[in-house]
């Protein structure tokens, strides 16, 4: 009925099953790898984190809903969970570390450029309609796992402010995706 | 600039996409991450919000792993029945020949670890005991003496994989507590903490271990 694998393999995960389990290690390893190295920021941590992230998909396959939504999803959203309970529990960065990343990050990047194709067309078009600092503050929270308090210390505004542009944002973007 | 107030992104809406996001800190987000645990619409937001904002996980680029990752990662949840291997090979050592060995070999091969385990988790006053029973399938706690945690506190149970975090199980409320779990291997260890009402709010233990103990098969 789906052709959702990494689904179907989270299924036969919460069985036990553990040549599912290896394969799905195939199929995301390296994407998860990505993603905990893109907000941890260190390849030893991202390591570490890597090896909690897969052990956790062991014990919870079974809290995955396929009905609701799709296994790489999911897994990306433990993944990043997991990096930012790290970045949270880290101790306050000394000043000029944020300096120096507003200053990195003015350039464009490359995976800001989403693939232009299906869903992800629809999202990049409507982050086109979101005013540019807006849609820069909810790139850095989602890709980079930034806070509140980093995202108005990067953008120099006030804590309340930057909640208030992310949540406008937000409702922007649902908006644009469901009309 | 006097923005007009923030229009309909209900409440709810706005806490399930931060929480998506990742962008609370400290004691909101342990306060809402405390909520989402036993609130199920709060979560099926949280989720919508995943889909959502899904595509931009094209933004994170594939990233080399370690080739041994796959095993340090197997090790550490299916740890090797290390008896059975000391035995295997004590016997080659001893270089007993023929059929017997080869018997006893297969036994060993072939004896399945039990699928029921039990264990108890009893605080060190005594006043309060925890039965936990795995057959197999689940897990089944249940408090065969003493209390449950006082109002505002509730009591969390945890399994820790050697040398892993601990990995939250659920909350000991007045009833049995019954999960979806797997035997686990001998060495793994069950605890139980104090927790506020709602659980611990990180997903990491806070209070104090009132009873732990570890799983012999």
């Amino acid at each position: 009925m789906t052709d959702d694998h990494i689904a179907q393999h989270l299924g036969r995960i919460a069985a036990q099953d553990r040549a599912a389990f290896r394969a799905l290690y195939a199929a995301a390893s390296a994407k998860l790898m990505g993603v905990l190295l893109r907000i941890l920021g260190d390849r030893a941590e991202a390591e570490d984190a890597l090896q909690e992230v897969f052990t956790r998909v062991w014990l919870r396959a079974g809290k995955f809903d396929a009905t609701r939504g799709q296994g790489m999803t999911w897994l990306i959203a433990l993944a990043r969970n997991h990096a930012i309970d790290r970045l949270r529990a880290r101790p306050p960065r000394a000043e000029g570390d944020d300096a120096m990343e507003a200053l990195a990050d003015t350039a464009p990047r490359a995976e800001v450029q989403l693939v232009a194709r299906g869903e992800a067309r629809r999202v990049a078009d409507c982050f086109d309609r979101l005013e540019p600092d807006r849609a820069a503050a909810l790139r850095g929270a989602y890709l980079q796992g930034q806070s509140y308090a980093d995202l108005a210390a990067r953008h120099a505004v006030p804590l309340n402010t930057m909640r208030t542009w992310l949540r406008r944002g937000l409702l922007s973007l649902r908006e644009c995706l469901e009309p | 600039m006097s923005e007009p107030p923030i229009p309909a992104l209900p409440e709810d809406d706005a806490l399930a996409a931060e929480l998506a996001l990742g962008v609370l800190e400290g004691t909101e987000r342990a306060a809402a991450e405390a909520r989402l645990r036993r609130d199920p619409a709060l979560m099926a937001r949280v989720i919508a919000w995943q889909e959502r904002l899904a595509p931009l996980n094209h933004g994170f680029a594939e990233a080399p792993v370690p080739p041994d990752m796959l095993n340090r990662i197997e090790a550490r949840l299916f740890p090797a029945p290390a008896p059975r291997r000391t035995l295997w090979m004590t016997l080659a050592g001893l270089g007993l020949a023929g059929v017997t060995a080869l018997a006893l070999v297969a036994f060993l091969v072939f004896s399945i670890p039990p699928a029921r385990v039990e264990a108890v988790l009893t605080a060190e006053n005594g006043t309060l005991t925890y039965d936990a029973v795995f057959d197999g399938l689940r897990l089944t706690v249940t408090r065969v003496a003493g209390e449950p945690a006082p109002e505002g506190q509730v009591h969390e149970l945890w399994i820790i994989a050697p040398g892993a975090a601990p990995v939250s199980l659920g909350l000991l409320a007045r009833g049995p507590l019954v999960v979806a779990y797997p035997t686990p291997p001998a060495g793994w260890v069950l605890a139980v903490t104090v927790e506020p009402a709602g659980g611990a709010p990180e997903g990491k233990p806070t209070g104090p271990v009132m009873m732990q103990t570890e799983i012999t098969l």
